[in-house]
């Protein structure tokens, strides 16, 4: 029994990638930007945020009038170990030699407001360190200081609850990386598609399948199904490797759901393209534009599809997103039957290699 | 090569870009265009468009919350108490004990505290309402050798020598005021071979007073190309931030997009010469082959330079920003020139397109976020952007730094990718190592061919060690002193040997053992005297050598001979390693393999016990 054709022209892309081992340079290139964006989460989070930074405490050296109070406030907080200075003179060099992360000069106006001149060692990382510890400081002492004030004010500041202790950057995780790890396989099989087809026409080997007992929506299902299938398959390997780091994925089926739908829809866009399109130069120009336009066009739904992956992800999926995603389900598949419609109606003499 | 010619082709080369592009694809990239312009605002003015809605909490009606979780775009407020992340009842906030739950109550408490900000500042009495005010200015502290300190054993390894400031940095942050006060201050900021500054206090200062002088004698005129502070702000505590250059780090990153629409026009226009021998017309005229390739190339890099001078104009950048991005032009354009030169089809194009896109974007744009942080962010030309945006000023030297080591490397990408820009290279179908290969063994012919061609790779290995110190310094200095040696180690191996391999696989030397360890030798040297001159330049000390030179440098009392066999042991270990791994690489490719580990592991090793020395 004969194979259906369109398997086999769907299994040759797919070797055809294998062979060039560019889906391999594919796969780094994605292991390369989830390890980018792990690096700056980390990165950036043990700079800007002193508890994640293990070590010692910030020493600040304080003078001026109402630096008691200063002190006081600063005392209270974990990493900071103020110190209180009659001798402006003495704090300033103690300081500038290098003893003290930090120099508060506190004066006090009239109305009761406390004016700090911070000053910091300019050392790299260490100064955001001593930033940051300096601020909670402050915050903290002006908490205090505007609680002594309640009578002059008529809004009383709510209480803050509890600072969380979990890692702060899980909200970047699943707002940014998984959506990003989503997208991408979908950018990169609709640009497979595209050169897979742009290919054909300027070697011009579609006249040589026209002699093939196939027909050309046939080699085109089949294009189509090796570069629709990429996306989803990826997409499935970043959740699985999430998980396994410790970041569970809610919702996975929907999440494949959403990537198949939506590459469907962004390879259809390719095959038009590169069918219509001159040459692969302008192809890829139109493609890249036209993604990147629906990208930001996309805003303009209720729910941009990023946020939609998020909403998945975290588990808080709402009824538009459900909504949504059947959306997304349907214009897939009706992309599909547009080009294959299409597809259908090109004369043989379009697809010939006489461009 | 004609600057006529050149530009003849050039010319040509706009006329058939532009020529085949047909009304309807401008149509439709208008249209496309136009309505990414309208979608842009939805974009641009929901800033929190992508966490909308994601958490859930469950809060009356009543409760002083309510108003402040209302307001927040990422908070949404859901009847049914069980399934919500966060549930607030009278006095408490009960968590949600999963990872969704921490980063709801993150998101909480920064709403409540925008919302109390919100409306004290429409309070009358302001000074009640925000009874401090912060200004923060960041202060330079002079050599902390005087005091010192306790800078603790930890820090001590820090001796930034190996990667300069970078790792230093890393120390300071682990321990205490003495590394605050000159640990990476002047590690990297300007002494570059007096590197040893940082070390000296890093590793020395639990006794040796003389350390700071013997960084002092060392010095030589170098461009400072330390930091004036990360620049003053004012504000309620709250508002004072550590210094973060977010905005400009976006507009910046508008230069760098449009690039990669013209590598793609680039990538194909260089491929379509090599499909179906279209090329070949060229190749016979009257033209050399850096006519053709510049000719080529002209229109791109005038495409690039244009656009860039808009967006200047467009988001308030000046002249520098013009000047600190071009390099990235070229670098996108030399990158994609080889990559083209190398593909196979039109789809492993584009995987190498989207590689070099990834890459180069994370070359200039991770160092850049630490603008404001260390100096290690001039490695990326676009943190003269940043500064240049932030209104700061630039000094020349800063500027030569930044632009320098990618003009260089974008230099060698088209010397390389020309080198095969030729018959036999251009229509034959290879893997894209074969024709890395190809493209190196090109310029081979003598062995001073071999020293020559590991100098010039001194950019890239410049580049990409300064890019592995800027990605890992984050990292507690425990795990990123030992990753970075062993990835400089790498780097400079494989820089040494992969062409030595290449010269082999095309047969352009005998394969013997003399001939090999002559090659290897010819490879050490050449390293090692570009990197004599690259340090003499003061770009900046880089090389783990620098601890050697820092730890036993003049100032110390040491032997002149020992300062002389100090001064040569580098040399002895590159012509080592390099021979090693062109022994290996004279026998076949997995004798390479298994060489190029060896002599990474020799040099690994040497950088250890040298900083294992050094403190």
């Amino acid at each position: 029994m004969p194979r259906d054709p369109r398997l086999t022209i769907a299994r040759r892309e797919l070797a055809a990638l294998k062979s060039e081992k560019t889906i391999v340079l594919a796969l780094l290139i994605q292991l390369f930007v989830a390890g980018f964006s792990s690096f700056l989460v980390v990165g950036l989070v043990s700079m800007y945020d002193p508890s994640s930074v293990e070590g010692g405490s910030v020493d600040v050296a304080i003078t001026g009038e109402g630096g008691e109070d200063v002190t006081r406030a600063l005392d209270s907080v974990d990493g900071i170990q103020p110190v209180s200075f009659a001798d402006a003179d003495g704090a300033e060099s103690r300081f500038r030699d290098g003893q003290y992360d930090a120099l508060l000069t506190v004066t006090e106006s009239e109305d009761g407001r406390l004016r700090i001149r911070a000053a910091v060692a300019d050392s790299g990382v260490q100064s955001t360190l001593v930033v940051v510890r300096i601020r909670d400081g402050l915050e903290a002492l002006e908490r205090d200081r505007r609680a002594a004030f309640d009578d002059r004010l008529e809004f009383e500041p709510i209480t803050l609850p509890e600072e969380s202790s979990g890692s702060p950057y899980v909200g970047f995780t699943y707002t940014v990386l998984v959506p990003l790890l989503c997208f991408l396989p979908v950018f990169i099989s609709g640009s497979i598609a595209v050169d897979s087809i742009s290919e054909e026409l300027e070697r011009g080997t579609f006249e040589l399948l026209r002699a093939a007992p196939v027909s050309i929506v046939d080699i085109l299902d089949g294009k189509l199904l090796a570069a629709a299938s990429l996306a989803p398959a990826q997409v499935a390997l970043w959740l699985g490797l999430l998980h396994v780091n410790g970041i569970p994925i809610d919702n996975v089926p929907a999440v494949l759901g959403l990537v198949a739908a939506i590459t469907a829809a962004i390879v259809g866009l390719g095959i038009t393209i590169a069918l219509l399109a001159p040459d692969r130069r302008q192809a890829q120009l139109v493609y890249s534009v036209g993604v990147l336009s629906a990208f930001v066009v996309a805003s303009r739904l209720p729910e941009h599809p990023a946020n939609t992956v998020a909403k998945l992800s975290v588990g808080n999926p709402t009824g538009q997103t459900w909504t949504l995603l059947a959306g997304y389900l349907v214009a897939g598949a009706l992309a599909l039957v547009v080009v294959r419609l299409l597809v259908g109606r090109l004369s043989v003499e379009h697809l010939g290699g006489d461009r | 090569m004609g600057l006529r010619k050149l530009l003849r082709i050039a010319r040509w080369e706009v006329a058939t870009a532009t020529g085949t592009v047909d009304r309807r694809t401008v149509a439709v990239l208008i249209v496309a265009l136009l309505a990414a312009g309208a979608g842009a605002p939805a974009i641009t003015s929901g800033a929190g468009q992508l966490d909308a809605g994601l958490y859930t909490v469950a809060v009356d009606d009543d409760h002083p919350y309510h108003d402040a979780i209302e307001e927040r775009s990422s908070l949404r407020i859901v009847g049914d108490a069980d399934d919500a992340d966060l549930v607030v009842t009278d006095d408490v906030v009960r968590v949600a004990d999963t990872t969704t739950g921490d980063a709801a109550q993150t998101e909480l408490r920064d709403a409540i505290r925008s919302f109390n900000n919100r409306h004290l500042r429409a309070e009358d009495d302001q000074a009640a309402a925000f009874p401090v005010l912060v200004d923060l200015v960041f202060v330079e502290q002079s050599g902390g050798a005087a005091v010192g300190g306790d800078g603790g054993g930890g820090d001590g390894v820090g001796g930034d020598g190996a990667s300069d400031g970078g790792s230093g940095d890393g120390g300071g942050s682990a321990g205490t005021d003495g590394t605050a006060g000159d640990g990476s201050g002047d590690g990297t900021a300007g002494d570059g071979t007096t590197s040893d500054g940082g070390t000296g206090d890093g590793g020395t200062d639990a006794g040796t007073g003389d350390d700071g002088g013997s960084g002092g004698d060392t010095e030589l005129p170098v461009p400072d190309i330390g930091f004036g502070g990360g620049g003053a702000q004012s504000g309620t505590p709250g508002a004072i931030s550590a210094p973060f250059p977010f905005s400009s780090l976006l507009l910046a990153f508008v230069f760098v997009l449009p690039m990669n629409f013209v590598i793609q026009a680039y990538g194909s226009t260089i491929m379509d010469e090599r499909r179906n021998r279209r090329g070949e017309l060229l190749l016979v005229a009257p033209v050399t082959r850096t006519d053709v390739v510049g000719g080529k190339t002209l229109p791109y890099l005038g495409a690039i330079t244009a656009i860039t001078v808009g967006i200047a104009a467009l988001i308030g950048g000046g002249p520098l920003s013009v000047l600190a991005v071009l390099p990235i032009g070229l670098l996108f354009l030399g990158l994609t020139f080889l990559g083209a030169m190398f593909a196979r089809s039109y789809k492993e194009l584009t995987f190498l397109t989207v590689s070099i896109s990834v890459l180069v974007t994370t070359f200039v744009f991770v160092p850049a976020i630490f603008t404001d942080v260390t100096p290690i962010a001039l490695i990326s030309p676009l943190t003269l952007v940043v500064m240049d945006l932030d209104g700061g000023s630039v000094g020349l030297g800063e500027i030569a730094f930044a632009i320098g080591p990618s003009l260089l490397a974008s230099g060698v990408l088209f010397g390389l990718g020309t080198g095969i820009y030729r018959e036999e290279d251009m229509f034959t179908q290879l893997p894209v190592h074969r024709k890395a290969l190809d493209a190196l063994a090109a310029w081979i012919h003598r062995r001073r061919h071999i020293a020559v061609m590991t100098a010039v790779f001194i950019p890239f290995v410049f580049v990409l060690e300064l890019l592995s110190v800027a990605i890992l310094f984050a990292l507690p200095l425990a795990v990123s002193l030992p990753a970075i040696m062993l990835l400089v180690a790498v780097i400079e191996e494989v820089a040494k040997s992969i062409h030595v391999y290449a010269a082999f696989e095309h047969d352009r030397f005998d394969r013997g053992m003399p001939i090999a360890i002559g090659l290897g030798l010819a490879s050490g040297t050449g390293f090692f005297l570009a990197e004599k001159v690259t340090h003499a330049v003061q770009l900046v000390g880089l090389d783990q050598l620098e601890i050697a030179q820092a730890a036993f440098t003049p100032g110390t009392d040491v032997a002149p001979t020992i300062a002389i066999a100090l001064f040569l042991a580098p040399l002895v270990l590159h012509c080592v390693t390099a021979a090693i791994s062109a022994v290996g690489a004279s026998r076949n490719g997995r004798e390479y393999g298994v060489a190029l580990a060896v002599a990474v592991l020799v040099h690994a090793a040497y950088n250890l016990g040298v900083i294992a020395l050094a403190t």
